[in-house]
């Protein structure tokens, strides 16, 4: 253990070299398992979501079988992107625009101008390329590499490191839930960033005063994710996980007694965030565009009748945008200072952002460079 | 006569192609029918046998122009053209195409008795 109480972070330079952005696109997000879709948002077979996976696009779909299929969206004869929409609906098959080579929802060649005439054509080895997929917690993961890492060590695994145990996080049903509102937002910062802004709570008493209203101790700066098997409580006079500490909508069944009244929250490296509280869960997926730009799409999961009632999700919804909006500005403020000289070897991390060097060490470790 | 394959081997919904010049699709739809008409499309070279059988219209493939197998009229473009149709007999459990003895209107590029697409 360091007895020093500063520990130093990466280097401002890969927050913002596009060659060190490539790296991690190959070997963190086109090697790891990747939070893509909501299965939900693939409703019947054909519906369809396009998605920027490292440097890949892909598509994620519903077959005719109604399993979850996913594809590189890239047409086999000249290359042409496929869909070129982020979402959408195929009657029965994918046809690329240029030529109408045309696949099925397996992604099988099925047909094609002067095909007939051409019967050396494997139609399965010039399907689409194939991206493998597993669904957990009600979303569709993919993974770009040929030989995916072990879902339960990388993905459930996390999982396990936060919360002690899977139980914690299967009495949620999270599976079951329903998207009661979902909000993107284009951040204009490096993925690391908003990883490293989760991970802590130094910031909390600074920038999130509805969020420290409700969760009193997060004004110590010790985030959740500090301990294991730890939920921030609710403050004495709070009745549920709102903006303004009204109570919340109907409780999730399987959240136990030890679980009412607390906010857990996980990271699983590299690109979610997983929040749970007890009548909902709030899902981050991000989408690393560039070196300095993000995609995060913002998932508040509910009990399907409490979505259905159509009743007000309002104060629910609004303390965890208010402090998505507070978070992502602060990336955005730490942005342009990742390349001043002022922080060319880095900045510190203080005791309670100590783990934070855990997620540094990872990363370094990943782009196999040295610290 | 022309023997395409045994009604048995030819599930309802599906097509056969029968490799003649110019080839032949055969149909057996979801209410049992069995057709024959060009394989190819009047518009593109696309077969028809790869198309999407709805009742006793054939879609093509490739660009979604319908066609009716019972009168091999087409529902509209890009292709202009009816497709042939051929008479169907079914024998002892097997298929027989009666081969038409009109012109068939085969895409630009395409005549009968000449497989290639050179243009």
């Amino acid at each position: 253990m360091s007895t020093s109480s500063l520990l130093a972070t990466l280097a401002g330079g890969l927050y913002t070299d596009e060659n060190i952005f490539a790296l991690e696109q190959q070997r963190i997000f086109e090697e790891m398992w990747f939070c893509a879709v909501r299965s939900d948002d693939l409703g019947k077979p054909g519906a369809f979501r396009t998605v920027q996976v490292g440097r890949e696009s892909v598509i994620v779909s519903r077959a005719k079988d109604g399993s979850i299929r996913a594809f590189l969206n890239v047409c086999r004869h000249r290359g042409a992107r496929l869909c070129a929409e982020e979402s959408g609906e195929v009657r029965r098959a994918f046809q690329c625009a240029y030529h109408a080579w045309t696949y099925d929802l397996e992604g099988k060649l099925i047909a094609a101008p002067n095909l007939t005439k051409m019967p050396d054509i494997d139609r399965v080895a010039y399907g689409l390329v194939k991206v493998h997929v597993r669904e957990w917690l009600g979303y569709v993961w993919v993974c770009l590499a040929d030989e995916p890492p072990s879902f339960e060590e990388d993905v459930l695994g996390a999982v396990v490191t936060r919360l002690g145990d899977l139980t914690s996080i299967e009495n949620y049903g999270v599976e079951n839930l329903k998207v009661g509102r979902r909000i993107v937002y284009d951040v204009k910062a490096n993925w690391k960033l908003i990883v490293e802004n989760f991970m802590e709570c130094y910031h909390c008493a600074t920038i999130h005063p509805e969020l420290t209203e409700v969760l009193p101790e997060f004004a110590d700066g010790y985030a959740a994710q500090y301990f294991i098997g730890h939920g921030a409580e609710f403050g004495a006079g709070i009745q549920g996980f709102t903006v303004d500490g009204s109570p919340g909508v109907d409780r999730i069944p399987g959240v136990t007694e030890d679980q009412d009244r607390r906010y857990y929250a996980i990271t699983i490296k590299p690109q979610v965030f997983v929040n749970l509280v007890p009548d909902h869960a709030i899902v981050h997926r991000m989408f690393p565009l560039a070196a300095d730009r993000t995609v995060v799409e913002c998932d508040w999961l509910f009990l399907p009748e409490v979505v259905e009632s159509g009743r007000d999700l309002g104060p629910s919804v609004e303390l965890f945008h208010k402090v998505n909006e507070q978070d992502f500005d602060a990336c955005e403020r730490c942005q342009p200072g990742m390349s001043s000289r002022a922080y060319a070897n880095g900045g510190v991390l203080v005791p309670s952002e100590h783990h934070i060097a855990i997620f540094h060490d990872w990363v370094a470790g990943r782009l196999g460079l040295t610290r | 006569m022309i023997p395409a394959c045994p009604l048995a081997a030819l599930p309802r919904g599906e097509a056969y192609r029968l490799d003649i010049d110019p080839p032949v699709a055969v149909f057996h739809t979801d209410d049992g029918e069995v057709f024959a008409v060009d394989d190819t499309c009047t518009h593109q070279d696309a077969s028809l046998s790869d198309g999407w059988l709805e009742g006793c219209e054939i879609e093509c493939p490739l660009h979604s122009s319908r066609f009716d197998l019972r009168t091999g009229r087409v529902d509209s473009p890009p292709a202009k053209l009816a497709v042939r149709t051929h008479g169907v007999v079914v024998e002892d459990g097997m298929i027989y195409v009666v081969p038409s003895d009109a012109a068939p209107n085969l895409p630009p590029g395409l005549a009968a008795g000449r497989a290639g697409n050179e243009s």
